[in-house]
C-alpha cells in the first residue's frame, strides 16, 4: 500500500443518467484507485418536490395524487437503473462500490450523506430533480455553499490528455482552505501543481501566489507560480490559464465572497462551474 | 326588507381564497376529501346561523340544496360518461393532426363539458406526440382551448354556465355566445398551428427525442383510429336531451316546486349509472377512472353553495352602487377573479351583481332567477359579458378551472414537461390577454 492510500476512505458520487455523472464516475474511479478508497453511489428520490403543494382548481387534487404516485414510482424505478449502471461501471473497472437510495430533497440528502464520506463528486449537469425539473443547478449550488467536505464538480467534456492541477488562489480564507484541503487529500498524486493568481496588477498577483507556493512548501508540496494579468472576466482568465497548463483539475475555494456581492457582481464559482471543461475541486 | 349584512359575505370570500391557496401552502392537508369537507362545513357555519335568523333563510337553503344536488349530479354524469369513452388507434402528432384534434376538442367541450373533453382527448393527444421533442406548447393550448374556451356554447360546457342554467338561464341562451366562442377558439387554433408548425420544423432540422420514456399509463395503441365505449355516446345524447327538455319544458310539465329538480337529478344519475354499468373495466382502466375527483368537487362545492347564498343576495341588493356597470367591466372583473378563483362561484357572484345593476333597485330581477336577467335588454348584455369572462378567463392560470391542473397532472405522468405556474401565466399573458382585449373591444 502506498503512503497516499486510505483504505477506509469513501467517495460519494451523486447518480443520475447525465453525461456529467458518467464522467464523475470515471474521475471517482481514477481517484479511488489511487487512494484505495471505496465508491458509494447515491440516488435520490425527490419526494418532497414531487408532492409539494400546487396551484390548482377544484377537482385537481385527485389528479395530483395520481400524478405524484406515478412520478414517485417512476423515480424509484429510475434510481434503480442509475444504481445498476453505476455498479456495472465500477465492476468493469474492478473497483469496490456500493449504492444507497435516499428519499428527500436532493441538496439536503447529499449534504447529510456526505458527512459520512471523504469526498463528493457531482456531474455538472446531474439532475436530481429529474421528475419535476428539466435541469437542476440549485442542488450543486446549495451543496457547494453548505458543504463541509470537498466537492468535485465534473463537467461533461472528456478528460484532457494531460495531467496537472491548477490551484486558483486569491488569498481569501476560502482559497487557503481549498489549498490545504487539496494538499492534505493527496488527490494530486503525481500531477504537477500550478498556483495561479489573477489580478489587475502583476506584482500583486505575484505576491499573492508566492504566499500560496510557500504555504504548499510547508506542507511538503512543490508548486509552480503563475501571476496572470488579464482583461477577461476572472472565471474565463482562470479557465484559459488552466487549459494552457494542461490541467485536469482546478482547485479553488468556493463562494469566497458574501451572498450580497454575488447578487450584484455574480459569483466566480458559479461562472466557473458553468463554463469549465475541467473538473473543479471546491471547498467552502 | 332586510338587507344582507356585509359580514355574511366574508365566509364566501375567505372560502374562495382558501380553495385557491390552501392546496399551495398546505398541499398534504388538502389531499384528503374529509379535510376539504371539514373546511367547507367550518366556513358554512356562520352562513347557516345567518340564514337561520332571516325569514326566508330556510327556503333559500332548501333551494340551494337542490341546486347543489343537480349540479353535482350533472358533473358526475358527464365525468362518468366521458370516463367511459376512450379514443384509440395510431395517430401521428403532425401540426395538422394536432390542430384538428384541438378543433374537435373545441366542439366537443360544449357537448361533454370541458372536463369530459379534456379527459377524453388529452391522453390520445399526448400519445400521438410521444415522438415530439417538446409537447409543452401542446399542453398549454389544450388547456386554453379544450379545457376552457370550448365550453362556452351550452350549459353542459362549463360549470359556471350550468349554474346559470340551474338558476333559470334558458338552455339555448348560451348559443348566443357563438361569435365569442368562434373568435377565441379560431384565433387560438390559428396561433397554435403557427407555433406547432415552427416547432415541428425545428425538430425536423435537429431531431431530439424526449429523454424520459413515457410512464406505462396508457395501453399501447395501434391500428385505425377508433372509439371504445361508444355506447356512452348514447347515454351522453340522452343526458343532453334530458337537460334540454327539463330546462325548456320542465316548469310547465313538472311545476315550479322541487319535483322538477328531483326528476332532473334522478334522470341525470340514471345516465351516470347506465354509463358506469355498461362500460368495460378495461376502458375505465385506460382512462384511470376513479370517483376521487367527483368526491373532491362534491366536498368543496358544499362550502361554495352554502357560503354564496348571502353573497348573492348582497350583490343583487347593492350591485348598482359598486361601480361595475358596463359590460366590458363585467367581462374583465369576472374574468380577473375567474383567473385565480374557481370560475363557477365567480360567475354566480357577477351574475348576481349584474342583476342588481340591471334591476336598478326596481325589485323586478332576482339573483335566484337569472332567467329574467337573460331576457332583460341590459341584463342580457351583462350576463353575456359575465359568461365570457368567467368561462374564457378560467384559462389564465392553473387555478381558474378544474380541468387545467388535471391536464397538467396527466401530461406530467407522461413525462411531458409542463410550464410552472408562473411560466404558464406568462403564456396566458402573451396570448390570452391580448386576445381577450380584442373580444372586449369587439363585443363589449
Amino acid at each position: 500500500m502506498s503512503s497516499s492510500e486510505s483504505p477506509d476512505a469513501t467517495f460519494l458520487i451523486g447518480l443520475d443518467d447525465s453525461a456529467g455523472t458518467e464522467r464523475a464516475t470515471e474521475v471517482a474511479i481514477e481517484l479511488a484507485r489511487a487512494k484505495g478508497a471505496t465508491l458509494v453511489g447515491l440516488t435520490i428520490v425527490d419526494e418532497p418536490d414531487i408532492t409539494a403543494g400546487a396551484a390548482m382548481g377544484i377537482g385537481g387534487s385527485s389528479f395530483k395524487q395520481d400524478r405524484d404516485k406515478a412520478l414517485i414510482e417512476d423515480a424509484h424505478r429510475r434510481a434503480r437503473e442509475f444504481e445498476a449502471l453505476f455498479l456495472e461501471r465500477c465492476g468493469k473497472a474492478g473497483m469496490p462500490a456500493r449504492v444507497l437510495e435516499i428519499t428527500g430533497r436532493p441538496a439536503d440528502a447529499i449534504l447529510s450523506e456526505m458527512e459520512h464520506h471523504d469526498l463528493l463528486l457531482l456531474g455538472r449537469d446531474a439532475n436530481f430533480r429529474f421528475e419535476t425539473e428539466a435541469s437542476d443547478k440549485r442542488t450543486w449550488d446549495v451543496v457547494v455553499h453548505r458543504a463541509t467536505k470537498p466537492v468535485i464538480i465534473v463537467p461533461e467534456e472528456p478528460a484532457p490528455p494531460t495531467r496537472a492541477a491548477v490551484v486558483a488562489y486569491d488569498g481569501s480564507i476560502a482559497a487557503k482552505r481549498a489549498l490545504q484541503a487539496f494538499a492534505a487529500s493527496g488527490l494530486a498524486g503525481d500531477r504537477p501543481l500550478h498556483v495561479v493568481t489573477v489580478n489587475a496588477s502583476g506584482a500583486i498577483a505575484w505576491e499573492v501566489a508566492t504566499e500560496a507556493v510557500e504555504a504548499l512548501k510547508v506542507l511538503g508540496v512543490a508548486a509552480q507560480l503563475h501571476n496572470v494579468v488579464s482583461v477577461l472576466p476572472l472565471a474565463e482568465a482562470l479557465l484559459q490559464t488552466a487549459v494552457k497548463l494542461g490541467a485536469d483539475f482546478i482547485v479553488m475555494g468556493a463562494f469566497a465572497h458574501s451572498r450580497l456581492r454575488h447578487l450584484f457582481r455574480g459569483s466566480v464559482t458559479q461562472q466557473l462551474v458553468e463554463k469549465t471543461t475541467i473538473p473543479l475541486f471546491l471547498t467552502h | 326588507m332586510t338587507r344582507t349584512p356585509l359580514w355574511a359575505v366574508i365566509p364566501f370570500l375567505f372560502y374562495l381564497l382558501g380553495i385557491a391557496f390552501v392546496p399551495i401552502f398546505f398541499g398534504h392537508f388538502w389531499e384528503r376529501n374529509r379535510n376539504k369537507l371539514l373546511v367547507a362545513v367550518l366556513f358554512s357555519i356562520p352562513v347557516l346561523l345567518h340564514l337561520w335568523a332571516v325569514p326566508s333563510g330556510g327556503a333559500l337553503l332548501g333551494r340551494t340544496a337542490l341546486d347543489y344536488l343537480s349540479f353535482m349530479a350533472l358533473l358526475a354524469a358527464l365525468f362518468t360518461i366521458s370516463g367511459g369513452i376512450v379514443l384509440r388507434g395510431a395517430l401521428v402528432g403532425s401540426p395538422l393532426v394536432n390542430t384538428a384534434f384541438l378543433a374537435v376538442g373545441a366542439l366537443l367541450g360544449s357537448v361533454v363539458g370541458t372536463t369530459g373533453a379534456s379527459v377524453l382527448l388529452i391522453r390520445p393527444l399526448l400519445r400521438a406526440n410521444e415522438r415530439r421533442a417538446s409537447a409543452t406548447h401542446l399542453v398549454v393550448f389544450f388547456i386554453f382551448i379544450v379545457s376552457n374556451g370550448a365550453g362556452l356554447l351550452t350549459p353542459l360546457g362549463d360549470p359556471p354556465l350550468f349554474l346559470g342554467f340551474l338558476r333559470g338561464v334558458p338552455f339555448t341562451w348560451t348559443f348566443r355566445l357563438l361569435p365569442q366562442w368562434a373568435l377565441v377558439n379560431g384565433a387560438l387554433l390559428a396561433i397554435f398551428a403557427v407555433i406547432d408548425r415552427a416547432q415541428f420544423e425545428r425538430e425536423r432540422r435537429s431531431p431530439r427525442r424526449r429523454v424520459n420514456t413515457p410512464a406505462p399509463l396508457v395501453l399501447e395503441a395501434s391500428g385505425p383510429l377508433r372509439l371504445e365505449g361508444s355506447l356512452n355516446l348514447l347515454w351522453l345524447g340522452g343526458l343532453v336531451v334530458l337537460v334540454f327538455l327539463i330546462g325548456s319544458f320542465g316548469e310547465r310539465a313538472l311545476g315550479d316546486g322541487p319535483l322538477r329538480p328531483v326528476v332532473q337529478i334522478a334522470g341525470t344519475l340514471a345516465f351516470a349509472a347506465l354509463s358506469y354499468r355498461t362500460t368495460e373495466a378495461r376502458v375505465h382502466e385506460i382512462n384511470r377512472f376513479s370517483w376521487g375527483p367527483i368526491l373532491e368537487v362534491a366536498a368543496v362545492f358544499v362550502g361554495v353553495f352554502v357560503t354564496m347564498i348571502p353573497a348573492m343576495s348582497f350583490l343583487a341588493e347593492r350591485g348598482s352602487s359598486l361601480g361595475i356597470t358596463k359590460p366590458w367591466q363585467f367581462f374583465w372583473a369576472s374574468g380577473a377573479l375567474s383567473s385565480v378563483l374557481d370560475n363557477a362561484p365567480t360567475y354566480l357572484t357577477f351574475a348576481s351583481l349584474a342583476t342588481g345593476v340591471a334591476d336598478g333597485g326596481a325589485g323586478v330581477l332576482s339573483a335566484s332567477n337569472l332567467g329574467a336577467l337573460a331576457t332583460h335588454p341590459v341584463g342580457a348584455q351583462l350576463l353575456t359579458a359575465v359568461s365570457c369572462g368567467s368561462v374564457l378567463m378560467g384559462a389564465v392560470t392553473y387555478m381558474g378551472n378544474g380541468p387545467n391542473f388535471m391536464v397538467k397532472a396527466i401530461a406530467e405522468q407522461h413525462h411531458v414537461r409542463t410550464p410552472s405556474f408562473f411560466a404558464y401565466t406568462l403564456w396566458s399573458f402573451a396570448i390570452l390577454i391580448p386576445l381577450f382585449g380584442v373580444v372586449s373591444h369587439v363585443f363589449f
